[in-house]
């Protein structure tokens, strides 16, 4: 089907002189109205320019559900790494349930979470078996929440270190420096 | 819709030299470009704080031992509310000791918190910045910036070519929540120093921190 010019339609194939001026508008004016690309496309460069600057090619990993992370602003870019979530009383290792911090917060001291150390370990010994000629980075990414007592914190922090982690990486949103 | 016109074209007969570009590609390759980079924009920028736990390498049979006088260890002590204390310790001897007024300056934006214990504005390269604020009496220091002076004034690593870095070593109790022992780390690596690797000059924090297990 062919595209036709918009405009008005009544009428106006009544082959009369004034009915066709009546149903025109009169000479009015035009219904077509023109588009000014030049801003457009300025305004979409723009656009593109921004979203191009602020793009990661690297990707972005999000913390785990509920977690809050805090901000820092002298911090490093993420690694690739075991990443340990700590979510209230929940332990998560890369998504997985890993124990959880009752019984440290209610010890009120240090402890080893031995389910979080044997996963840890697991992970380790599959890494070595993966990479039987590299030496082992033992790094460990830690997303812990911003209200967790420091009694979990390095509970997580030693039983990562006994488990062939000694690498702890905390986890924040980076923000630019203050000056 | 867009033309270019090179001119001349003034020639009986002749083809004009006046183009129309198709503008309707270049449009639809602005939006496509336009609906990706916002599919995958990162608006939250994830970064990490590094810590190291210190831990003892194998034994070596085969190298000889030597007694090393212990090196100069920086203590940050966040047990007390009211202030941070900074002890300089060689092996268990304290070598000087320094109380910080603690402010804690919290910001919560959306449910994140931020907490900041002042800023660093000397480069590493102003001296003269670095004696303006060192000279200033401790009390009226933040906690970067006291850390910043005692680094200069007592850190053992502050040559170029020194690649090893000092030792910061925190202590906290078990109530203090997460988002301040954040604050105090961040504090600690606002001291940077250059540092030269693979024959280029960068910028390095000063410290090393790791948790004292106490």
């Amino acid at each position: 089907m062919p595209v036709h010019q918009p405009g008005r339609r009544l009428m106006h194939y009544v082959p009369l002189n004034f009915v066709h001026k009546k149903v025109t508008g009169h000479g009015g004016r035009a219904t077509n109205a023109g588009l000014s690309l030049t801003s457009m496309i300025d305004f979409l460069i723009v656009v593109v320019v921004f979203l191009l600057m602020t793009f990661s090619a690297s990707g972005e990993t999000p913390p785990a559900k509920g977690v809050r992370i805090p901000s820092a602003e002298n911090t490093l870019d993420m690694i690739d790494a075991p990443m340990v979530a700590i979510n209230g009383q929940q332990i998560l290792v890369d998504g997985a349930a890993a124990g959880n911090t009752r019984a440290i917060e209610d010890a009120k001291r240090l402890q080893r979470i031995d389910e979080l150390f044997n996963i840890l370990k697991g992970k380790r010994e599959v890494w070595k078996q993966l990479h039987p000629n590299k030496d082992f980075p033992g790094v460990v990414v830690l997303q812990v929440d911003q209200d967790v007592p420091a009694v979990v914190v390095k509970s997580t922090f030693q039983t990562a270190a006994f488990a062939g982690y000694p690498n702890v990486s905390f986890m924040v949103n980076g923000i630019p420096k203050a000056h | 819709m867009a033309g270019v016109d090179v001119g001349g074209g003034s020639g009986k007969g002749k083809r004009s030299l006046d183009s129309e570009i198709n503008m309707i590609p270049f449009i639809d390759l602005l939006m496509v470009t336009i609906a990706f980079l916002l599919i995958t924009a990162v608006w939250s920028h994830m970064a990490r704080i590094n810590a190291d736990a210190q831990v003892p390498g194998p034994p070596r049979p085969d190298v000889e031992q030597q007694d090393i006088p212990p090196e100069k260890i920086l203590h940050l002590q966040m047990t007390s509310p009211e202030k941070f204390t900074i002890v300089w310790k060689a092996g268990s001897q304290v070598v000087t000791s320094i109380d910080v007024p603690r402010k804690d300056d919290i910001k919560e934006n959306h449910g994140i918190k931020t907490v900041r214990y002042g800023v660093v504005t000397c480069k590493p390269e102003d001296q003269a910045c670095f004696n303006a604020m060192c000279g200033r009496a401790p009390e009226s220091r933040s906690l970067a910036e006291t850390i910043a002076c005692e680094w200069t004034n007592s850190g053992s690593h502050r040559a170029q070519q020194d690649k090893k870095l000092d030792q910061a070593v925190l202590h906290t109790d078990n109530d203090t929540q997460y988002v301040f022992i954040i604050g105090v780390i961040d504090a600690l690596y606002q001291t940077h120093r250059k540092a030269e690797t693979g024959g280029k000059v960068t910028e390095v924090p000063a410290f090393n921190v790791t948790f004292a297990v106490n």
